[in-house]
């Protein structure tokens, strides 16, 4: 079939006709190989200009369409809209960009001209050679999954639920909550914790759009946008959540007392246990690790004092496989490790604690009931030092990174301690305070001017253990004093880190990871809250360290960002993908190494593209050196062509 | 002025940065020499070592690769494998004996216009001297 | 020193086992001094097996032959190619078995260490006996190879003979076998890019005026290309092919060829393959030095490879043919890779 092009060159007013004689481009380009049509207008994008075109098309039985205007990101898609209006495919239609790169920024006449010509026609060579495609059409699974069940997770899933999406929530702890359910009051309204968590937690539980897996673990997933296939592990838990009736006559008899989770090791708790008691699902589990009883049954006690007969020694792990459109990973944080530590006395001196423990301390269904006592003799602390950037903005040694919310925290912690103990002397070391935020840095004033909160600007070099007191060195580098303080107790503001595991599940998910092991952005600024990977989204700390408000933002955006998939029936993709020419292919795997989106994968020895997933940039294609991938519509011999054509004559 | 040297540059621009840039440059009626011939590519970490050496193979004066710059790229990472690429064919076409001028690489942004007319005034300016290039031309 | 008849224990024993098809070797040539590739089927035949300074060639280019040889056969026997490798060699499969070309289990690798020495530039020999014939050259005990002419016996200290790449080898012991031939000795070498800097310290125009030379000469036989293991791509590219021409191949598909280079060999068209082949071998290249020495034209084209092995040394800390789990040069990046050359 004989090629047929049509040329169009705008005027664009003068903008183009000022410096470009577009007389002489519609000529020129009309003896061009493979042209059988070109005219000028002076306004090509009007009405009447894109008649003329629709009228060409079918007067001159054109199939290829060159117009000659302004920059493709202005008017590509209008043009290609008017051929397809005129029954040519919208791949048939080529922008040659003789304004922005052209007649705007040449004074020269006869120069920009002749530049014109080259640009118009090596825009010609490669409509020559384009295929007609048609949008990737892909159908849409409309439910999404949730990994984490802190508040992102829990806010992100509600969001999905009450917009009439099937959502399943995935915790691998046997309840939802996260650490936030662990706080006690939180910065800056100092609104308790628990009293606006548990309503939706409970909300959660009872959701009829929400499908609630806690003590489970994502396995595999496999497929793209709109279509995965998720393999979950639901671990047993050895009590059947829908007998037991929370009586707390198992836990009289067990006999086994293990360093309790939620409390940090604060207290402790039986094999048998409720995590806390708004715990959700509000059931018992049975720690496998701690009980003597499984194997053979050597103990069994619980099981004998259970009426509902709730307690199955038999359970097992199971795998359930999941379907869902849209992903969104909350995984959350973890405090940094304590082992690294060691120079403050961390995890050696019981009267120690890191930030989570102290808010245990605080609250008031904490291992003291809301007293602050030390953990050492429950002696309420008179003298206690807070020490911020403990692993933070440490590059040396720990972590890099501004751990963000430990400021605030920290100030809560000192402010919350007066409030408890009138007579004691809060002190707290910091590098900067970092209090943007709304209502922010009022509340770290207050701490200073209302609590009498003593702030030393400087770091602790050591803490030690002298005469039942903890002596801490460190220095205040604004009056330039080294400070030595006999402190109570010694609270570390840790460095918040990504979860444990947070590694292994990216990899499953093929997300990327920052420098730092937190969960990346597609976009740091303009696609903060998408994953590389399309279809799946972040939400909290598990993308960088963040307090509740950012958490529950960003849970919410990612949940929107999730509907906007699951709105529609099918999602479209762009058909300019990459493909593979087997007959090079030597299944070399290059292109699988460079294809940031992992579209690429070998099958029998061959490459194979999702085009689902590739997004055409065609990185593969300069990799291969067999030349046996290329993207449609921008393929090396379009290139080589265009090439030939700037550099003809 | 008709009869001076007038080099021919082909410039492979990545669409999203630098030929972004080239049309803010174009909005902002900066004005810079004609010698530059865009072609507009996905991503810098498309341009294969084929196209540059067939721009110079076909005539080409000066060859410029241009993309995001690093950490910005519309496809994450494509700049960074041509960064590698460019780095090794520059410098084998170096060892050959053509001249470094004539075979550039720049990160210009969708917001430097600017930049990308300095870079092509640049690279006008730092070839005329080198007249014609012949090493690699074909004859015709 | 590495025995031969350790070898050939070795050879005789996987030949009886069944544990191999074949064994690729060396075996003295019926005309001159060069050994030649042998490919030993049977127990009896493994008295052929030779090895000395002459055992010059990549035997692992036979394994692109013995791939593409099965994968015509209908019924395949699916048991391992012995192959003897010396160190250079020994990359070469590493980079194939990168490259998944070929499966660790479908060979059996007898590595030959060099230990101190390594293999010998024949036309360095023809020089220092002045035209002389030699017969036979061997490994002595030391760093010497002795030579046998029709005047006797004479030692002659290997360094003086040697091949260029083997002064300049970064590992002259096999970084992959399945039985290891010799000791794994730890040559010292001051510098193994020594022989690029006679040309890197000439000024622009004469290195021009060096390549335009030596490229000119080429006559575009594709030797080079024949004897490279890492040239086994079924089509090439500078062939002026994108893609595979069967009987259905219409003229308008035969139309969509891309002609990077002209068949001609004149100097652009010859710069254009050689640039292709260089940039394509870069991070590829073990430098066993093969393309050279078949060269007919004596175009010195180890050091279009080199300068790459170079360059990806010195600016990506990359070396090839260490690493089969790797990805390859171009499919990978450092942050930090320098662009102190981009504007």
């Amino acid at each position: 079939m004989k090629k047929r092009t049509g040329v169009f060159v705008c005027h664009c007013g003068i903008n183009i006709a000022g410096t470009v004689d577009v007389k002489k481009v519609t000529e020129e380009l009309s003896k061009h190989p493979g042209v059988v049509h070109s005219e000028d207008y002076i306004y090509m994008c009007s009405d009447p200009g894109q008649n003329l075109i629709i009228d060409a098309i079918k007067e001159k039985n054109l199939d290829k369409v060159v117009v000659a205007c302004c920059s493709p990101t202005l008017h590509e898609t209008t043009f290609r809209n008017t051929i397809k209006s005129a029954g040519l495919n919208t791949f048939q239609c080529e922008i040659a960009n003789i304004r922005e790169q052209c007649s705007w920024v040449h004074k020269d006449m006869e120069k920009a001209t002749e530049k014109a010509i080259k640009i118009s026609k090596s825009t010609v060579e490669r409509v020559l050679r384009n295929e007609s495609l048609d949008p990737i059409s892909i159908p849409v699974t409309r439910r999404a999954l949730v990994i984490g069940g802190g508040i992102a997770g829990i806010q992100s899933a509600l969001d999905l639920a009450n917009s009439d999406f099937e959502v399943v929530l995935v915790e691998r702890s046997p309840s939802i909550g996260g650490h936030m359910i662990q706080l006690s009051e939180t910065f800056p309204t100092l609104d308790c914790s628990q009293c606006i968590l548990t309503p939706k937690m409970v909300e959660v539980s009872k959701h009829p759009n929400i499908k609630l897996m806690t003590f489970s673990e994502v396995q595999e997933i496999s497929g793209y946008i709109g279509n995965f296939k998720v393999k979950i592990l639901k671990k047993p838990t050895y009590v059947d959540p829908d007998k037991c009736t929370l009586c707390d006559e198992c836990t009289k008899v067990c006999p086994v007392v293990v360093p309790n989770e939620f409390d940090l090791g604060l207290t402790g708790r039986r094999a048998i246990y409720i995590p806390f008691p708004q715990a959700i699902p509000a059931t018992y589990i049975l720690d496998i690790n701690s009980c003597p009883g499984l194997l053979p049954i050597a103990c069994g006690k619980c099981a004998d004092v259970c009426e509902p007969n709730a307690i199955d020694f038999d359970m097992k792990p199971e795998i359930i496989e999941e379907e869902v459109g849209a992903i969104i990973v909350a995984s959350g944080y973890d405090q940094y490790d304590k082992e690294l530590m060691a120079e403050y006395g961390y995890g050696k001196y019981p009267d120690v604690l890191d930030g989570l423990q102290f808010e245990r301390l605080l609250s008031a269904s904490g291992p003291t009931m809301g007293k602050i006592l030390r953990p050492s003799d429950h002696k309420e602390p008179k003298e206690v030092v807070f020490i911020q950037c403990v692993g933070s903005r440490d590059p040396e040694l720990h972590c890099e990174y501004c751990s963000k919310i430990c400021c605030m925290y920290t100030a809560k912690h000192a402010m919350l301690y007066k409030h408890h103990v009138h007579d004691g002397q809060a002190y707290v070391f910091y590098i900067d305070i970092r209090s943007g935020g709304k209502g922010y840095e009022e509340f770290v004033q207050r701490a200073v001017e209302e609590d009498g909160v003593l702030y030393l600007r400087g770091k602790v070099s050591k803490v030690f253990e002298d005469k039942e007191k903890l002596k801490v060195w460190g220095i205040d580098t604004l009056i330039g004093k080294d400070i030595e303080i006999d402190a109570d107790m010694v609270v570390l503001a840790m460095a918040t880190r990504p979860s444990n595991g947070a590694e292994e599940l990216a990899r499953k998910l093929k997300i990327a990871l920052d420098k730092d092991g937190f969960l990346a952005e597609a976009h740091p600024k303009l696609r903060p809250v998408e994953s590389v990977t399309s279809g799946m989204f972040l939400a909290g700390a598990a993308q960088a360290p963040k307090d509740i408000p950012e958490a529950v933002a960003q849970a919410s955006g990612a949940a929107a960002k999730a509907i906007s998939i699951l709105c529609q029936e099918r999602l479209y993709h762009a058909p300019t993908v990459a493909n593979v020419n087997i007959n090079l292919c030597t299944g070399c795997g290059m292109c699988v190494d460079v294809c940031p989106y992992d579209a690429l994968s070998l099958k029998n020895g061959k490459a194979e593209v999702n085009e689902v997933l590739c997004e055409g940039c065609g990185t593969c294609s300069a990799t291969c050196l067999r030349a046996a991938i290329q993207v449609k519509n921008i393929t090396p011999l379009q290139v080589h062509e265009m090439i030939n054509a700037c550099l003809g004559g | 002025m008709t009869d001076e040297f007038e080099p021919r540059i082909v410039a492979f621009l990545c669409k999203w940065c630098s030929s972004a840039g080239s049309d803010l440059a174009g909005v902002s009626r900066m004005e810079y020499p004609s010698n530059v011939l865009p072609i507009t590519v996905m991503c810098s970490g498309s341009v294969s070592p084929l196209y540059i050496f067939s721009a110079f193979n076909k005539g080409a004066d000066g060859v410029l690769v241009s993309g995001c710059h690093p950490g910005d790229c519309h496809y994450l990472k494509g700049n960074y494998y041509a960064r590698r690429r460019i780095a090794l064919v520059k410098k084998l076409l170096e060892f050959i004996g053509l001249e470094p001028q004539r075979f550039q690489m720049s990160w210009v942004s969708a917001a430097e216009g600017k930049k990308y007319t300095q870079v092509i005034k640049d690279f006008v300016k730092e070839i005329k001297p080198l007249g014609p290039q012949t090493k690699l031309r074909r004859n015709q | 020193m590495v025995k031969v008849e350790d070898i050939k224990k070795e050879a005789k024993r996987i030949l009886k086992e069944g544990k191999v098809k074949y064994i690729i070797g060396y075996k003295k040539s019926t005309n001159g001094l060069m050994s030649v590739p042998a490919f030993i089927e049977s127990p009896e035949d493994v008295e052929n097996l030779i090895w000395d300074p002459t055992c010059v060639y990549n035997l692992t280019r036979f394994l692109v032959d013995e791939k593409r040889r099965k994968a015509r056969e209908k019924n395949p026997d699916e048991r391992p190619v012995g192959i003897v490798v010396k160190g250079c060699d020994s990359r070469a499969i590493i980079v194939l078995l990168q490259e998944k070309f070929i499966n660790r289990e479908n060979i059996y690798v007898l590595g030959i260490s060099c230990e101190t020495t390594g293999v010998l530039d024949e036309k360095k020999l023809l020089k220092k006996l002045n035209g002389k014939k030699a017969e036979k050259v061997e490994y002595d005990e030391k760093d010497n190879f002795i030579i046998t002419t029709l005047d006797g016996k004479s030692k002659v200290p290997a360094d003086e003979i040697l091949a260029e790449r083997c002064l300049e080898c970064r590992a002259n012991f096999p970084v992959i076998n399945d039985i290891l031939f010799g000791e794994k000795v730890d040559r010292k070498l001051d510098n193994r890019f020594k022989s690029l800097e006679k040309i890197e310290s000439l000024s622009k125009e004469k290195r021009w005026g060096f390549w335009k030379e030596q490229l000119d000469k080429c006559i575009r036989c594709y030797a080079c290309r024949s004897v490279c293991p890492m040239c086994y791509c079924d089509e090439c590219v500078v062939d002026t092919i994108n893609f595979a021409v069967t009987a259905d191949t219409t003229a308008e598909e035969k139309a969509q060829r891309i002609k990077w280079v002209e068949k001609s060999p004149t100097t652009s068209e010859n710069f254009v393959y050689h640039f292709v082949r260089a940039i394509h071998l870069a991070g590829r290249c073990i430098d066993c030095g093969e393309c050279e020495r078949v060269c007919p034209m004596d175009i010195p084209l180890r050091f279009l490879n080199k300068k790459m092995e170079k360059e990806a040394k010195e600016l990506f800390d990359y070396d090839a043919g260490f690493d089969p789990d790797q990805p390859s040069l171009v499919s990978c990046f450092k942050d930090e890779d320098p662009e102190d050359f981009i504007r």
